[in-house]
């Protein structure tokens, strides 16, 4: 535990008196409240539980907040939600407190300082918006609306944004993904056809991660699901040059290599295949290229991998065995952070694979379910809109003249900040951001602000002063998620709703609204055709007959049922043969392996290290560090270093050290552990903050992203976050 | 103490991931000041030589003893076993603040809340029970490792996981004629690591010269106050209340 900033009490009073001025005179101010009491979610005093969904990560679950006089007070899990189904995690528990954070930005602001002074003056509404109305005009008459770069990750508004985006006519799209989960997705895209499998849990017996460390990258249900299986005696395999949680509680940790998760996965196939001890049954019907596997992966053998993973051939062969002996209820997971060497794509491809042979892909017996979990096949509506212009400009991500086989939605966006900063192909002039953090995602921090410095006008959507609205020339206040709307989720058939269980404070606003508001500005109201929030969402309920009222009242609602029920006898994949391709034409068409290949890594010089990277069970990337309750139970973040490596440095525990990559240095103190290879560092991202209006974040730890260099994978145009090799030295 | 209900604890150790949504769960829950907490997921740190290494997390907090060291030391009254649930509180209008229940507590399970002058616990968020509602840790836990309900109950959720637990240990402090009887009882992993252990009750010359001098003292001191109230009032009895007529 870290010290704490700021006493409760006094966060209390401030919090208060900030809810004073909305409130003034009334505890619970009319629209939200009135609309929870007519549900009879909240009683006369307006106490009670309103239903809504989590944003504190991706993974939404499911919440119920418990509304005291106006006042979220505690957060609850769903139970009726699958991904929560009761529970939530640390960052769920905390989100009260990103709401009523004493660093919310509650209004508009407009810089006055310098960039990055962190000088800025409250404004109207109508200024700020109005303002970026007409930078965004100015750059799209003198240099195209390509020159205005837009990004944003996985927010429920995201169409939206798309449709501002898309209206204005840029194809300049920037998401995080590239810094996630690209290789995953282009890789069970290009074998299954779809982009992340769904994981069942429910009888399987044996389990391989692949660096998935889902006790401390947690998604609540599936996360809860891993440790019943485990408590039930499913063997749990684990692969990660780090002695994780997740590692504390396998049945067998294999300290692998980084890097090198590719070829301990080949040689299993390699096993699996030459022994004939997969479902050859399943492989013959529905997999491409099952007859030329083994000869691909001839050269893969156990032997041959423990040169390269540093795990003995006997180990391999025994898992492979043992993977292949519990079938369709072994399951190698997918993986969800898969950006971490230049062939993590190929690991990706060797996981989506390994699965294939087991033939383990159907339900419901299967444990990888090949239908994505975010597909809902519910027909919601939408506000109509007129089609887009047509956009004749290169995407500065070079997506896809540079790599042909990223998904437009998913982009490279590491590549977008390395073109804003050479002016090739073509000069960015203007960064349209919403809560998305580059400035700290993004690998090489110096570089990306050298970036910044070249756009003309830089504005943020965020609901606290980020690194990046730091920097930025205008920030907008989102409302936060436990005070607004968003377009519907469909999760499990159901269909849920973000709703607001508190007033917004101050003038933040959703960004639903925001959207709407500038849109309107840059002569774009006809993609944003809804009256508020609430018509949004009506417009989405309306093709299914369904009522907002009754979606309030419990959080969601069940579409009428489909009429066709017939269960799928043989399955079809969305691929051009219509089956699994672990043979893939279209790799081989674009000129790389069509099989799962080996990609030698490169490896550190002499006396640098392995910087890795990787998640905590306290917080989401680089957004939750200024959260008070997280703060509060987040560990001091150390650089990890093997007492081995440590001794022959002569260093200690808690030492300070300057640690240099070819990019940058930090300084930072040190962690002596030994559940870390000794040729490895690592620290844990998200911290080093430069923003001085986080007071509580402000000042802890080091940002990895100083120290990452930016390396692309070629084919599924992920950076390669483990990649970077580090030296250090007392200081 | 026997109590109608004996609300306690199972901990199921193998499944506990060290998320601290419990941690987090519980300050907001029972509004607990920034710099400190309630609860605690104890770690044994990393154990063994790499690559052959182990980590156990193990969540923690009040043991709602049977024979809780820190009622005995408690002199203003304030810190008690509820007869109902059997959970050991703290009446913190009560409370003076001295402090000693802290030290007397072999588990380190209490803290003084120095901005209000209090000693504050888990509460095993009683408000939350009495409604039928499970300790907010208990509910949000993620790895399903902390389990509560009433161990007189042989039907309850933690009667029964004790029942199928394959191994049952306690954190019982037994020596110096305390014996605590602790009702968290911890299963499927192991509790045997020095970090976890209970420690010696401290009784301070104070505490002790309160205890054994001036409580007794001022009880005495009290005790003949109300006698000399008690024959005043006599006298007035005796005389009559012609003050107070108008």
């Amino acid at each position: 535990m870290t010290k704490s900033t700021i006493s409760r009490r006094n966060f209390l009073k401030m919090a208060g008196a900030t809810l004073g001025v909305v409130a003034a005179g009334q505890m619970l101010p009319p629209a939200v409240a009135e609309a929870a009491r007519r549900h009879n979610l909240i009683d006369a005093d307006g106490d009670g539980y309103i239903p809504t969904l989590c944003e504190m990560c991706v993974w939404r679950c499911g919440v119920r907040a418990k509304v005291v006089k106006g006042r979220v007070v505690k957060l609850e899990g769903n139970p009726e939600h699958p991904h929560s189904l009761g529970r939530l995690c640390a960052r769920g528990q905390s989100g009260l407190m990103t709401t009523y954070d004493p660093d919310r930005v509650l209004h508009p602001l407009i810089r006055v300082g310098k960039r990055g002074e962190g000088k800025f003056r409250q404004a109207s509404w109508d200024e700020a918006l109005d303002l970026v109305a007409k930078n965004m005009r100015e750059i799209q008459e003198k240099y195209g609306p390509q020159a205005m770069v837009f990004s944003s990750t996985h927010n429920l508004s995201q169409v939206q944004f798309e449709n501002l985006l898309n209206g204005y006519g840029s194809p300049n799209y920037g998401t995080q993904r590239s810094l996630c989960f690209n290789a995953m997705v282009t890789a069970f895209l290009l074998t299954y056809g779809i982009e992340e499998p769904a994981r069942n849990y429910d009888n399987v017996k044996y389990i391989l991660l692949v660096g998935r460390n889902l006790t401390e990258a947690i998604s609540t249900s599936e996360t809860t699901a891993l440790m019943d299986a485990v408590a039930r005696g499913a063997k749990l395999v684990y692969l990660d040059p780090r002695f994780t949680k997740t590692a504390a509680k396998a049945t067998e940790w294999i300290p692998i290599r980084p890097g090198a998760d590719a070829a301990f996965l080949l040689a299993m196939i390699h096993v699996i295949v030459t022994e004939r001890i997969g479902d050859c049954d399943f492989v013959k019907q529905y997999v491409v290229g099952c007859t030329d596997l083994p000869t691909a992966m001839a050269e893969y053998t156990p032997e041959w991998a423990e040169t390269k993973t540093g795990v003995p051939a006997d180990t391999i062969r025994r898992i492979a065995r043992e993977f292949a002996a519990a079938r369709h209820f072994a399951l190698a997971h997918p993986g969800w952070r898969t950006s971490n060497f230049v062939n993590s794509f190929q690991t990706e491809r060797a996981i989506a694979t390994l699965n294939a042979i087991i033939g383990n892909v159907f339900e419901p017996n299967g444990c990888l379910i090949a239908a994505s979990p975010e597909a809902s096949g519910v027909p919601l509506g939408k506000p109509p809109q007129p089609p887009y212009p047509r956009v004749t400009a290169q995407r500065l991500d070079g997506v896809p003249w540079k790599y042909p086989l990223v998904p437009l939605k998913l982009g490279v966006f590491q590549e977008m900040r390395d073109a804003i900063l050479t002016g090739q192909p073509y000069q960015a002039h203007g960064w349209f951001i919403a809560r998305q953090n580059p400035v700290l995602s993004l690998p090489d921090r110096n570089r990306t602000l050298e970036a910044l410095g070249k756009l003309d006008f830089i504005v943020t959507v965020d609901v606290v002063l980020s690194d990046t609205a730091w920097f930025s020339d205008v920030v907008l206040p989102e409302a936060s998620y436990l005070e607004r709307y968003d377009p519907l989720a469909v999760v499990g058939g159901k269909i849920f709703v973000r709703q607001p269980v508190i007033e917004p404070q101050g003038e933040a606003r959703s960004a639903l609204w925001i959207y709407k508001q500038l849109g309107e500005r840059l002569g774009l109201g006809d993609y944003f055709q809804y009256a508020d929030e609430e018509d949004y969402i009506r417009q989405q309920l309306a093709p299914l007959g369904l009522d907002l009222e009754q979606l309030k009242q419990k959080g969601y609602v069940e579409p009428p049922p489909k009429e066709n029920g017939s269960e799928k006898t043989d399955y079809v994949f969305n691929t051009p043969s219509g089956k699994i391709e672990v043979y893939s034409e279209t790799l081989a068409k674009a000129g790389f392996s069509p099989w799962p290949a080996w990609e030698e890594p490169p490896v550190p010089a002499p006396g640098a290290f392995y910087l890795l990277t990787g998640k905590v069970g306290q917080h989401t990337q680089m957004g939750t560090q200024n959260n008070q309750y997280l703060h509060k139970v987040q560990d001091e973040p150390r650089l990890w270093i093997n007492p081995e490596a440590a001794k022959g440095l002569g260093l200690n525990d808690r030492d300070l050290v300057e640690v240099t990559s070819p990019v940058g240095n930090v300084r930072v103190a040190l962690q002596v552990t030994p559940a870390i290879r000794p040729d490895c560092v690592y620290l844990t991202p998200g911290f080093g903050h430069l923003s001085k209006g986080l007071t509580t974040a402000y000042g802890v730890g080091a940002s990895d992203s100083v120290l990452h260099v930016t390396y692309t994978d070629p084919i599924s145009g992920g950076q390669a976050l483990s990649q970077t090799f580090v030296t250090m030295k007392k200081g | 103490m026997a109590t109608k209900k004996r609300y306690g604890f199972v901990i199921d150790i193998s499944r506990c991931i060290d998320c601290r949504a419990c941690l987090v769960a519980c300050s907001a829950e029972n509004n607990v000041g920034m710099q400190y907490t309630r609860i605690w997921v104890k770690d044994t740190g990393v154990k063994g030589e790499f690559p052959k290494l182990t980590r156990t997390f193990v969540p923690y907090n009040c043991m709602h003893c049977e024979n809780p060291p820190c009622v005995e030391v408690c002199v203003s009254g304030a810190t008690y076993k509820d007869k109902d649930t059997g959970l050991v509180l703290v009446d913190q209008e009560a409370c003076i603040g001295c402090g000693y229940c802290v030290e007397a507590c072999p588990y380190d399970a209490r803290y003084l809340d120095r901005a209000r002058g209090v000693v504050d616990k888990c509460t095993g968020c009683i408000q939350r029970v009495l409604v039928g509602q499970q300790p907010a840790c208990v509910t949000t836990c993620v790895g399903k490792a902390r389990l509560f309900g009433d161990l007189n109950d042989p039907n309850s959720e933690v009667s029964v996981a004790l029942k199928n637990a394959k191994a049952v240990q306690r954190l019982d402090y037994e020596k110096n004629g305390v014996d605590t009887d602790p009702n968290i009882y911890f299963i499927n992993g192991e509790i045997d690591d020095p970090s976890i252990q209970p420690r010696d009750p401290r009784y301070t010359f104070a505490q002790e010269s309160w205890k054994t001098l001036l409580v007794p003292a001022v009880l005495a001191g009290i005790g003949l106050s109300f006698v000399g109230q008690a024959t005043f009032f006599a006298k007035q009895l005796m005389e009559g209340e012609k003050e107070f007529e108008e």
